[in-house]
Parts: structure tokens; C-alpha cells; sequence
């Protein structure tokens, strides 16, 4: 009984490790970037247009199960959320799910992070997780 | 019966011509524009990626029936389709239907003109419809 108890949390363990991304399978060659502003942009405006760029899959809105679809989220200042649970929807991770492909936004003067996570018609990042380079900008 | 089938007859004329649009509405202030390349651009060796920007409506794959979005249609060396229509599909009339937001294209040496027409889930253009400005791009010659 102890040993079977044991096997069980040992296989929780294992599988729990083991759920890294989520179901929805990407293609090796997906490519997410941040179309503009570039890294390193200087910006003299606290209001400015983002633009996601994305190869090699397509765009649909959130709740659209499609294969190699999925639809943007934008990740302002903050690190990357779990890729094994829907994305968080916060000030800080701004969702599209409307499968808009670009946006304005508002910042405050200084340094900020902006970085993509497409994830699935469930806000679960694809496996393997499509994820752009994250980029520094500075807003004047 | 004579008189029914006139009748007929001229609903049947009728009904093209008030078909100026497709079904689903798109927003007054949707746009569709070239993110690259702009207008005037020289690309050398003819190969490159066609970046579509969309404002103020969402990318959805064609079949998915959802308002306020469509897919992007690349029109290449042609005028802008009838907007009562299917947009044809051949090689100066390239789908998007996948949910693309940018494309690779591939052009020999020359004057081409490029302009995105934006449709909905039956490939229909939308009402009113959205498209770009017709852009003039260069390939030199070898």
C-alpha cells in the first residue's frame, strides 16, 4: 500500500513535470516577432501601435479551434506566465481574441519589455510554445 | 403566366444589381494597408514578405463564420474583383484563408502593383468592403 502510494506521487510528479505546454500541437518553423517598434526604439509618444508579426501559422479568434491557429497576446513588463495554463489576463498580459494582428497602447515614460505568446483557441500556449524575442523600448 | 414570368424576369434582373457588397458588415473605421512594402519600394530579386495591417477588425480562418472579421486576399498585377463575388483564386488573386497575417511572394523583374482586399468566412468581400490603397512596387532586372 505505501509502495503503491508512493508510485502514485511519483507519477503525479511526473506527470506534472511533464506539462510544460499545452495540447494544441505549432509547427517547428512558427515564427512569432514584434513586427515594430523595433528593439531598442525610442519612442516619443506614450501612445503607439504594435504590430504582430507571425509566420507560417494563422490567426483565429479565441474559442475558434482551428489547427496551427491561434491568437496574440502582448506581454508588458513582465516575465513569461506558465506555458502549461491559460495565459492570465491582466494589465500585464493583454489578450486578442478577436484575432486582431496589431494594437495601440499606452505607456508610461520610461523603459518597458513587450514580448508575443500566441497561444490556443483556450489561452493555453502551444506546444512548442510560439514565443517571440523579447524586446526593450523607451518611451520618451 | 405570361405575365408572372415577366415579373420573374426582372426580379432576377433586379437582385444583381442591388448585390454591390457581400453579407457581413464591417466597421466604418476598419482599414487594411501594407505594412511593407510601402508604395515605391525596389526589392531585389523579387522575393519577400508581404506584411498585411489590419485596424479595428480580427483575423479569422475562411470557413470560421465570427463579425468583425475576415481573411486577407493579395491582389497581384490586377484590378480590385467584382464585390458581389467569390474573390477568384489564381495567381493574381492569392488567400490568405488560413488566418496569414503576411505573405511570401515571389516576382520576376518589373513594374508590379499590389493591393489587399479583406473577405469574410465564404470569401466575400465585406459591406462596405475594406481594402488598401494599390501599391506600385520594383523588381530590377538581373
Amino acid at each position: 500500500m505505501k509502495m503503491l502510494k508512493a508510485s502514485i506521487a511519483l507519477a503525479a510528479l511526473i506527470i506534472s513535470g511533464a506539462a510544460v505546454a499545452g495540447d494544441s500541437p505549432a509547427p517547428k518553423k512558427a515564427y512569432l516577432y514584434i513586427g515594430w517598434p523595433n528593439d531598442g526604439e525610442v519612442i516619443r509618444s506614450n501612445n503607439f501601435k504594435v504590430w504582430f508579426g507571425l509566420r507560417n501559422m494563422g490567426v483565429a479568434p479565441a474559442g475558434v479551434d482551428k489547427p496551427l491557429t491561434g491568437h496574440h497576446h502582448l506581454i508588458v513588463d513582465a516575465p513569461l506566465p506558465p506555458m502549461d495554463q491559460e495565459i492570465p489576463a491582466d494589465r500585464n498580459h493583454l489578450h486578442f481574441g478577436k484575432g486582431q494582428t496589431e494594437t495601440r497602447i499606452t505607456l508610461e515614460p520610461g523603459t518597458h519589455t513587450l514580448q508575443l505568446l500566441l497561444a490556443d483557441y483556450n489561452h493555453v500556449p502551444h506546444n512548442p510554445p510560439v514565443v517571440s524575442r523579447k524586446i526593450t523600448i523607451t518611451v520618451k | 403566366m405570361n405575365k408572372f414570368f415577366m415579373v420573374a424576369t426582372m426580379l432576377v434582373a433586379l437582385i444583381p444589381g442591388l448585390a454591390i457588397a457581400g453579407d457581413s458588415p464591417a466597421p466604418d473605421n476598419a482599414r487594411v494597408y501594407f505594412l511593407w512594402p510601402k508604395n515605391g519600394t525596389t526589392i531585389k530579386g523579387g522575393k519577400f514578405w508581404a506584411r498585411f495591417g489590419l485596424q479595428n477588425m480580427g483575423v479569422a480562418p475562411a470557413g470560421v463564420v465570427k463579425s468583425g472579421t475576415g481573411h486577407h486576399h493579395l491582389i497581384i498585377d490586377a484590378d480590385l474583383p467584382s464585390f458581389d463575388e467569390e474573390i477568384p483564386a489564381d495567381r493574381n488573386h492569392v488567400h490568405y484563408g488560413k488566418g496569414y497575417s503576411e505573405g511570401r511572394v515571389e516576382l520576376p523583374p518589373g513594374r508590379h502593383t499590389l493591393q489587399l482586399l479583406f473577405a469574410d468566412h465564404g470569401h466575400f468581400p465585406h459591406n462596405p468592403p475594406v481594402y488598401s490603397e494599390k501599391i506600385t512596387i520594383l523588381v530590377p532586372a538581373e
